[in-house]
């Protein structure tokens, strides 16, 4: 499954570069996030429990690797999640532009999603990712707002 | 595929059926179970207790509403709405779209209150309550409240509907003189659920388009109205200069998802030829005065 899209950032790409790799930034934003933890220079572990219309809680845990880093410009993710319902997998691409004060930031995931989550859910994963990045996206630009009014560090 | 333990409470009125709702946060009403009990079997979905609705009789039934719409009861099975000559008269587009819901064994035992708080995105009810301009009454231990349906899909398999609250009915308002409906679905397979699907209502009058409500479901999150395909209509006389305007508008109202079945560009693709083409028959059937 591919996932990408354009996000633009209201505020200074190094302020979203800081913000995209914080880990209480990610556990606070990403939907369903517990917890993440950076447990080496590049890598993050956390769980994730998510609960969409029928399905109740579905808990994964996931670790995220960082690779190919320039700064404040682009990197990319490994990501591998596994849980009772199934696993997903894959890379994705996320770079950052300047443009008019703001940052435009372009991202492309190659995500293979599989078990039962896959088997039952197949029809729903499209929307799903759209719904969740949507959501991760829109809480992550409100954090970037509120740091720039002044809020803690 | 077994569930996992469950609570199972069989209330035999419809204020003991709130009251348990209410005093249990992890319980879930069960209705005709044709997409919860699957979910538990297969262990995605493990509430705490079920609330098993089908012993509320008073929640069954077609009637006719004093205004000449109809009221239906959250409990009525798909069949019998299906079958009802009352539905085929004053809500035709509801009976066009019976036949699309699944397969007869599962209309047989689904409601039509249960469709409507899942609210699956490929689900066809949603739309054609939105399109029918619906009013769902909505009660718990708290109260009733009425809600139309253009308001009560939120988005994923998500509504209104709050902790504790059920659908207890659905008020469907008389259609207005001159208007025409057309229910279109495409599937792989009949009883699929629905690569893209549409519900139009319009209405002519002195020969204008006086009003047009396209819904399309299985394209997004939920039913999408059509807004800039209804003003392509507006004021014209719903000619195929005017169908096929709406039609290509139907695009700019979409973001549809792709999976194994479809991309995004074909459902794109399909919501304009279903869509032209519902139009097509209910403008024929405006024209006619027929169903």
């Amino acid at each position: 499954m591919i996932v990408q899209g354009v996000h633009l950032f209201p505020g200074p790409r190094e302020a979203v570069w800081t913000l995209l790799l914080d880990p209480d930034v990610l556990a606070k934003t990403m939907p369903g996030t517990a917890k993440i933890t950076r447990t080496g220079p590049d890598r993050y572990e956390g769980t994730m429990a998510m609960g969409i219309g029928p399905i109740s809680a579905a808990t994964f845990d996931v670790a995220i690797v960082i690779t190919d880093q320039l700064e404040p410009e682009r990197y990319t993710m490994q990501i591998d999640g596994r849980g009772g319902f199934g696993f997903t997998r894959g890379i994705a691409a996320v770079s950052l532009a300047t443009e008019d004060g703001a940052t435009r930031m372009h991202y492309q995931a190659d995500l293979q999603v599989g078990g039962k989550i896959a088997a039952v859910g197949q029809r729903l994963l499209d929307s799903v990712s759209k719904l969740l990045l949507r959501q991760g996206l829109e809480a992550m630009t409100r954090e970037l707002e509120r740091r720039l009014a002044g809020g803690a560090a | 595929m077994k569930p996992p333990e469950f609570g199972y409470h069989r209330p035999a009125s419809l204020p003991d059926a709130l009251a348990l709702l209410g005093a249990n946060a992890g319980a879930k009403p069960l209705a005709g179970g044709q997409s919860l009990i699957p979910a538990m079997n297969f262990r995605l979905a493990a509430p705490a207790a079920l609330v098993d609705l089908n012993q509320l009789t008073e929640l069954s039934g077609i009637t006719e509403s004093a205004d000449g719409g109809l009221a239906i009861g959250a409990m009525t099975r798909h069949s019998a709405v299906e079958r009802s000559p009352l539905v085929r008269a004053r809500a035709p587009l509801l009976s066009l779209a019976m036949p699309f819901i699944a397969h007869s064994q599962i209309r047989s035992r689904g409601t039509l209150g249960g469709s409507l708080a899942h609210a699956d995105p490929a689900a066809e009810l949603p739309a054609v309550m939105v399109a029918l301009d619906a009013r769902l009454t909505v009660e718990s231990t708290r109260g009733t409240r009425v809600i139309p349906a253009g308001e009560f899909f939120t988005g994923l398999f998500a509504t209104v509907l709050e902790p504790g609250e059920l659908i207890t009915r659905i008020e469907i308002p008389p259609a207005p003189p001159g208007s025409g409906a057309a229910f279109l679905e495409l599937a792989r397979r009949h009883g699929d659920y629905a690569l893209v699907g549409v519900a139009v209502v319009v209405t002519l009058d002195a020969g204008r388009v006086g009003g047009a409500r396209i819904v399309l479901f299985s394209v997004g999150e939920g039913p999408v109205r059509a807004g800039a395909a209804e003003r392509a209509l507006a004021g014209s006389a719903g000619d195929q200069a005017a169908i096929r305007a709406a039609a290509a508008a139907v695009q700019r109202d979409i973001d549809p998802p792709a999976d194994i079945h479809a991309s995004a560009a074909y459902r794109r693709q399909l919501a304009s030829v279903l869509t032209g083409r519902a139009l097509t028959s209910a403008f024929e059937r405006a024209g006619s005065s027929g169903p």
